[in-house]
């Protein structure tokens, strides 16, 4: 499905992805963690070659991104879904109007573009909030309009870059769960980079840990599930008094 | 019922004030449009081509930069004088109010182009990734993203460009371009008409204030961020 082959980035002369190698399978939910500047989040980019390898070939879904022109990269990019840490959606359009744009951008036919919006949204639980703007939202809101975003092309392959690294436990459990849906129920492939082992562990199958711009080990995993982390005040003073006893 | 008296100055002068205001809408209108149709493109190649953007180009950047640049080292008196010779091959003569929106829309190019490449550069960089990431050319990036983002900030800078290039049309006379400005020094400033001086200076500040008044009311209502 994705396959890199001695793929190497330098900025400005810093050599930060040093010639590596991955291969990712169909349906997989793929992990990559590091410590922070390994380079996960421009191993990602290289996937949609957001950033241009200077050597190696990259490969996604049968296409060699490597080889195509600008305008053939474009369009396999529209098969290729991407959400980011700070979710980048559009401040100044509706939630709707969020999904709607990547529609359009991927040419879909005109009459069925709102239909499909709705759906996404729907999918994500977050058809009453289409006339809402992004400020209007939760962080986890946000990065659910994101995703249905990413989904509105029926992407083959979801590439994820800390998705979950600015949202409460619980948030990020939610966002979790859409995301091994979205794999389960569409078949859709998805790259997670995180910084978090709870997260890689919870629904990752195969992961790569990275040190300095290399590959340290790829390997399988069984996923652990998801916890469902109460958010309740309850809940939470309860938690703090478990690690030691209140004062006064 | 009570009827406020028009001062005597504004009514003997009627013909002549309407003149002066008519040119002054001529000269600051083509300046808008100069600003908008030529400025805006030039302002969002500042912004695209410069280092460290999507669409990095440093040739590009680098003749578009230092033409704006040179463009506003000039005392805007002077520029108008420099461009003489180019405004006659233009419009055939280098006097009159049409001749004076020669040079009056070069600077509105060079004024507003800066105050877009600002407005864009405060588009947060991951939106411009994320319509990449979705495939979108240049043109949709710029029209679909950048504009829709930036669009309180292009607003608002347009607003303080158009307050700009009133103050510039005031000088106008100098090559016969007429205006408010021009209406004041010669009637107010060089008969000692002090007081119709002062009427003009209260029509160009309440002018002002309502071009601004707008262009605040406009952008704020456009802006969701
Ligand atoms: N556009 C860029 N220009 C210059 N240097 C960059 C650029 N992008 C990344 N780097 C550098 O490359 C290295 C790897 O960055 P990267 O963002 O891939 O790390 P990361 O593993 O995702 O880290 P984090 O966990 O902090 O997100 C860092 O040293 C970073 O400073
Ligand atoms: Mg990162």
């Amino acid at each position: 499905m994705i396959s890199l082959h001695n793929v190497s980035k330098s900025f400005s002369g810093v050599p930060v992805i040093q010639s590596i190698s991955l291969s990712i399978a169909q349906g997989d939910i793929h992990g990559i963690i590091g410590a922070s500047g390994a380079g996960k989040s421009t191993l990602l980019r290289l996937i949609n070659l957001l950033e241009t390898p200077d050597s190696g070939t990259v490969e996604v879904s049968g296409h060699k991104l490597t080889a195509l022109t600008n305008k053939q990269l474009r369009q396999t990019r529209k098969s290729i879904g991407m959400i980011f840490q700070h979710f980048n959606l559009v401040a100044n359009k509706t939630v709707y109007e969020n999904v709607l744009v990547a529609l359009e951008l991927a040419k879909y036919p005109k009459g069925e573009r709102r239909k499909r919006a709705l759906e996404c949204l729907r999918f994500v639980g977050l058809e009453h909030f289409q006339t809402k703007y992004p400020a209007q939202l939760s962080g986890g809101q946000k990065q659910r309009v994101a995703i249905a975003r990413a989904l509105a092309n029926h992407p083959n392959v979801l590439l994820c870059d800390e998705p979950t690294s600015s949202l409460d436990p619980h948030t990020t459990a939610e966002i979790l769960t859409v995301l091994t849906d979205i794999n389960q129920r569409l078949g859709v492939t998805i790259v997670l980079v995180s910084h978090e082992m709870k997260v890689i562990k919870s629904i990752c199958n195969r992961v790569t840990v990275m040190t300095e711009g290399t590959v340290h080990d790829t390997f399988s995993i069984t996923p652990k599930g998801i916890q469902e982390t109460e958010s309740s005040a309850g809940h939470l003073v309860e938690q703090l008094m478990d690690d030691g006893d209140r004062d006064a | 019922m009570t009827v406020i008296a028009m001062p005597e100055v504004l009514i003997q002068y009627q013909a002549e004030i309407w003149q002066a205001i008519g040119e002054t809408f001529i000269m600051v209108g083509v300046s808008i449009l100069a600003a908008i149709l030529i400025g805006l493109p030039v302002g969002t190649v500042l912004f695209i081509c410069r280092r460290g953007q999507a669409f990095e180009n440093q040739t590009v950047f680098s003749v578009v930069n230092l033409f704006v640049n040179v463009i506003r080292s000039f005392p805007f008196l002077l520029l108008v004088v420099f461009l003489i010779p180019f405004t006659r091959l233009l419009i055939g003569t280098a006097i009159g109010t049409a001749a004076a929106t020669v040079p009056l829309s070069i600077i509105a190019i060079a004024h507003y182009s800066r105050l877009v490449e600002q407005a864009l550069l405060d588009v947060p960089k991951g939106v411009m990734e994320a319509a990449i990431s979705m495939g979108a050319s240049m043109k949709e990036v710029i029209i679909k993203f950048l504009y829709v983002e930036a669009r309180s900030g292009l607003v608002l800078g347009l607003t303080t460009s158009i307050i700009s290039f009133i103050s510039y049309s005031t000088i106008m006379g100098v090559v016969g371009g007429g205006g408010i400005g021009d209406f004041a020094i010669r009637y107010g400033y060089q008969q000692f008409k002090t007081d119709l001086m002062v009427y003009m200076i209260v029509i160009m500040i309440i002018l002002v204030q309502l071009i601004q008044f707008t262009g605040t009311s406009v952008s704020r209502w456009i802006d969701k961020r």
